[in-house]
């Protein structure tokens, strides 16, 4: 758990079939590539069980994730991988991030790339925000499409359960879902597109603790993930 | 970037009488089947007292690939949880830059393309153009201009950039010039070595096929790229998928 100024405890999950490369160092110079004084790498199934915690060689440029999950045992399905990082100083001000590329083989949908869910940790102090709270939304386009929507939450915590509540805005309506999270354990919430005639317009997380948190879109037909982004994080 | 370098950069642009904009922009990419709509809100002014009643004036203008204005917007979020979708219209080469205008404009603002089946999206940055005074855009053309026939560039800004490419996915480049004068971008890999420079207009973007510098064929392999301007740019990256730039697409920020 990263606990120093100069840690970053990132999260992302990971799903059979697909090509997942991580950056662990994002555009930055061979130079800085050699700042990243370490990286481990967990892995946890849906009810928080690790499965594996894996020392990775912090002067690899590209690390490929599906390659490192898939054959630990108990990784049959969606997992969440955390990445603990640490870093020598010199890194700063430069606030360090994890990026990443995914695909599904094959498959004619885009390849997404993505900032990896920057959890706890890196430089907060920089982003000049008196208020830090752990509420985000993210806003969808209202034209009906053959996507499913949902979000992935996970508690990155080590002992602690986490709450966190997930307000569904529709046109008119709000529709409500509580979230209990026991530690390193995470969930797929879905978003309906449509509750009684009205479209999805809004969704927003709340909770007393940060989490994991992705917006996912999936297609329809294949289910193959078309939006895998973070989402909008207030700093007040 | 470290104290001194900042300092000294602050220094050259006062020499250079280069001025910083505010402004928040936005990559758009659309063609015939690849609709290209803006997603456009104000939500974060919930939360700042004295300023979260709207309504919420927008100004959106659309540059083309060369940098001329296409299309002007001119709408208004009537409070906080207002959203407009705005579509853009595929105009010249398909892709540029669209900028965003509006008074306490803080909130991330989405770019979205769809197949019509489904969409992906990103948001924008909300940073800065540059504008160099006349005697600095003179410079720029009279030493760039002999750089640019020998293949380079005037190195005044780096970034580094992995692209991905293989068999059915790709990751090519957006490159946006951010500033008022022709701004030649180098990008190169290494091993084996390939370069090419591209010469962007003001406010005007090209397309970086990533296939012209990298091979592509088999697993998807990264390659470190590194990007060497004559002014501000910024990248967005654009993910394929088996069709290449035929089949759908997704635009991502980088940091």
């Amino acid at each position: 758990m990263s606990s120093r100024p100069s840690a970053l405890l990132s999260a992302t999950f990971w799903e059979p079939g697909y090509e997942h490369l991580v950056e662990p160092v994002h555009q930055r110079d061979a130079a800085a590539v050699r700042r990243l004084a370490s990286l481990d790498v967990a892995i946890h199934d849906e009810s928080g069980k690790e499965l594996a915690s894996l020392p990775e060689d912090p002067g690899r440029e590209i690390l490929d994730l599906d390659r490192l999950v898939r054959d630990v045992a108990g990784a049959d399905g969606r997992v969440m991988v955390l990445f603990d990082a640490r870093y020598d100083e010199r890194v700063f001000p430069y606030r360090p991030h994890h990026y990443a590329y995914l695909h599904r083989r094959g498959s004619t949908a885009p390849a997404l790339y993505y900032a990896v869910n920057a959890v706890l940790g890196g430089v907060p102090e920089r982003i000049g925000a008196a208020g830090l709270n752990n509420f985000e939304t993210y806003v969808f386009r209202t034209s009906p499409f053959e996507e499913r929507y949902s979000l992935l939450l996970g508690n990155v915590a080590r002992f602690s359960t986490a709450e966190a509540e997930v307000f569904l805005h529709y046109e008119r309506d709000r529709d409500t879902r509580n979230v209990t999270l026991g530690p390193k354990a995470h969930v797929e919430v879905d978003l309906p597109a449509e509750r009684a005639g009205q479209r999805l317009r809004r969704v927003e997380v709340k909770g007393l603790f940060r989490l994991a948190s992705y917006v996912v879109g999936r297609r329809a037909a294949g289910g193959e993930l078309v939006l895998f982004d973070h989402l909008f994080r207030y700093f007040t | 970037m470290g104290p001194m370098r900042a300092t000294l950069r602050a220094l050259a642009r006062r020499a250079l009488g280069v001025t910083r904009v505010p402004t928040y922009y936005l990559p758009w990419l659309a063609r015939p089947g690849l609709d290209c709509t803006l997603v456009l809100s104000n939500v974060e002014a919930r939360f700042k007292v004295g300023y979260n009643r709207g309504p919420y004036a927008l100004t959106v203008r659309q540059h083309d690939a060369n940098g001329g204005l296409a299309q002007q917007h001119e709408l208004t979020l009537r409070d906080v949880t207002d959203v407009v979708e705005l579509p853009l219209a595929a105009v010249g080469a398909g892709y540029g830059i669209v900028t965003v205008e509006g008074e306490r404009i803080h909130s991330d603002l989405y770019v979205t393309l769809s197949d019509g089946e489904s969409y992906s999206a990103t948001h924008g940055r909300g940073e800065w153009i540059e504008r160099y005074a006349p005697h600095a855009r003179l410079t720029h053309a009279v030493v760039g201009g002999p750089l640019a026939m020998a293949g380079r560039t005037i190195p005044a800004f780096t970034r580094h950039q992995y692209v991905y490419a293989g068999a059915d996915s790709r990751s090519h480049l957006l490159v946006l010039n951010l500033s008022n004068v022709v701004n030649r971008v180098r990008a190169e890999v290494e091993a084996p070595p390939r370069a090419q420079l591209v010469a962007v207009p003001p406010l005007g973007a090209r397309l970086l096929d990533v296939t012209a510098l990298v091979e592509a064929g088999g697993e998807t392999r990264a390659r470190r790229l590194r990007l060497t301007g004559n002014a501000w740019f910024n990248v967005y990256v654009v993910g394929t998928g088996a069709r290449d730039l035929a089949g759908p697409v997704s635009l991502m920020h980088v940091k």
